[in-house]
């Protein structure tokens, strides 16, 4: 009877233990590491819905296009700064927001609303005279050859967010 | 556009609209403890400002990379070199060159440089955070991005 048991000696008990405590030890360890290296998978989703409180309260827009200046933090390599955005902000006809970048799509001047006091409603380029409807459509005959690229925004709890700026989908 | 690959890659192609460079002068020194803070400061604010005024209007000026000279340098000898570096930027098509300094000690030999200074006083570092400063150096970019653009129209 007792030989059909098969008992476990001294030596194979040790064994086993030390094994298992050894696996435990070995996972344990691998998984920070393991967790880090899959960071960045895990990390993508969360970035491309980024979007920032610009302090600017929805019924502070008006149908004038206003300057919104914001900071967010941008991270290029290993490399983190501050960088400072700029959104022009109004409300359309139909009461929609709309939040245009003031780079133009020439070559990345800052342009701004009514900017020359020859072009009344209109955004102006000051480097090559560039020239944007109110709707950030580009004027034919001046440098720039599309519209100006649109922010991503959201109003929660009355405060206006804004995300990244997309440019126009040509028609 | 600034000095590096990817904006020179751009310049390249849209040369004919980029007519103004800004050249940042900077001066370095390590003998004097007494102003070495003063000229490091002085250093961080002006290459914010650069910076900033390159952004306003990157479309048609290209920042070149800072201008160093010892700070006791005689300014009439380094002159010199400066308009070397001048020559040599002269052979692209710009029409405006500008330096941009808080040393005012460039203003009394102005008339041998071939360029047009602009002299910011210098800020004094004594409780200025940069926080604070980014303010005051966004309105100084406005006045002198005002300032190039009257250029442009003449």
């Amino acid at each position: 009877m007792s030989e059909d048991k098969q008992p476990v000696s001294r030596r194979q008990f040790l064994n086993y233990t030390l094994t298992g405590v050894g696996g435990f030890m070995a996972a344990g360890l691998m998984v920070s590491p393991l967790r880090m290296a899959i960071d960045p998978v895990l990390q993508q989703d969360s970035a491309e819905g980024d979007f920032t409180n610009v302090q600017l309260a929805e019924e502070d827009i008006t149908n004038e296009p206003q300057r919104v200046d914001w900071e967010v933090d941008q991270e290029d390599g290993w490399y983190e700064s501050t960088v400072s955005q700029t959104a022009w902000v109004y409300k359309d006809d139909n009461g929609e927001i709309v939040a245009l970048s003031p780079i133009c799509k020439h070559l990345g001047c800052v342009v701004s609303w009514e900017g020359s006091e020859e072009h009344p409603e209109r955004f102006y380029c000051p480097c090559h005279d560039g020239l944007y409807y109110k709707d950030g459509e580009n004027v034919p005959g001046t440098p720039p050859t599309a519209g100006l690229d649109i922010y991503e925004h959201k109003i929660e709890n009355g405060m206006l967010f804004l995300g990244k700026a997309q440019p126009r989908e040509e028609a | 556009m600034k000095w590096v690959k990817q904006d020179l890659q751009q310049y390249i192609q849209a040369k004919e609209y980029v007519d103004t460079i800004i050249v940042p002068l900077i001066p370095f020194q390590l003998s004097n403890d007494a102003s070495l803070e003063k000229n490091a400061f002085q250093r961080e604010v002006l290459s914010l400002f650069t910076r900033d005024l390159e952004k306003e209007l990157s479309g048609r000026i290209l920042l070149s990379p800072d201008y160093h000279y010892l700070a006791s340098v005689d300014k009439e000898t380094e002159i010199n070199r400066m308009n070397a570096w001048i020559d040599d930027i002269q052979s692209q098509p710009f029409q405006h060159i500008f330096f941009v300094s808080s040393d005012s000690g460039w203003k009394k030999v102005e008339q041998g440089l071939k360029g047009t200074l602009i002299w910011l006083p210098a800020a004094t570092a004594d409780s200025m955070q940069p926080t604070e400063i980014q303010p005051i150096i966004r309105n100084q970019v406005q006045q002198v991005s005002e300032l190039i653009r009257t250029y442009w129209k003449g």
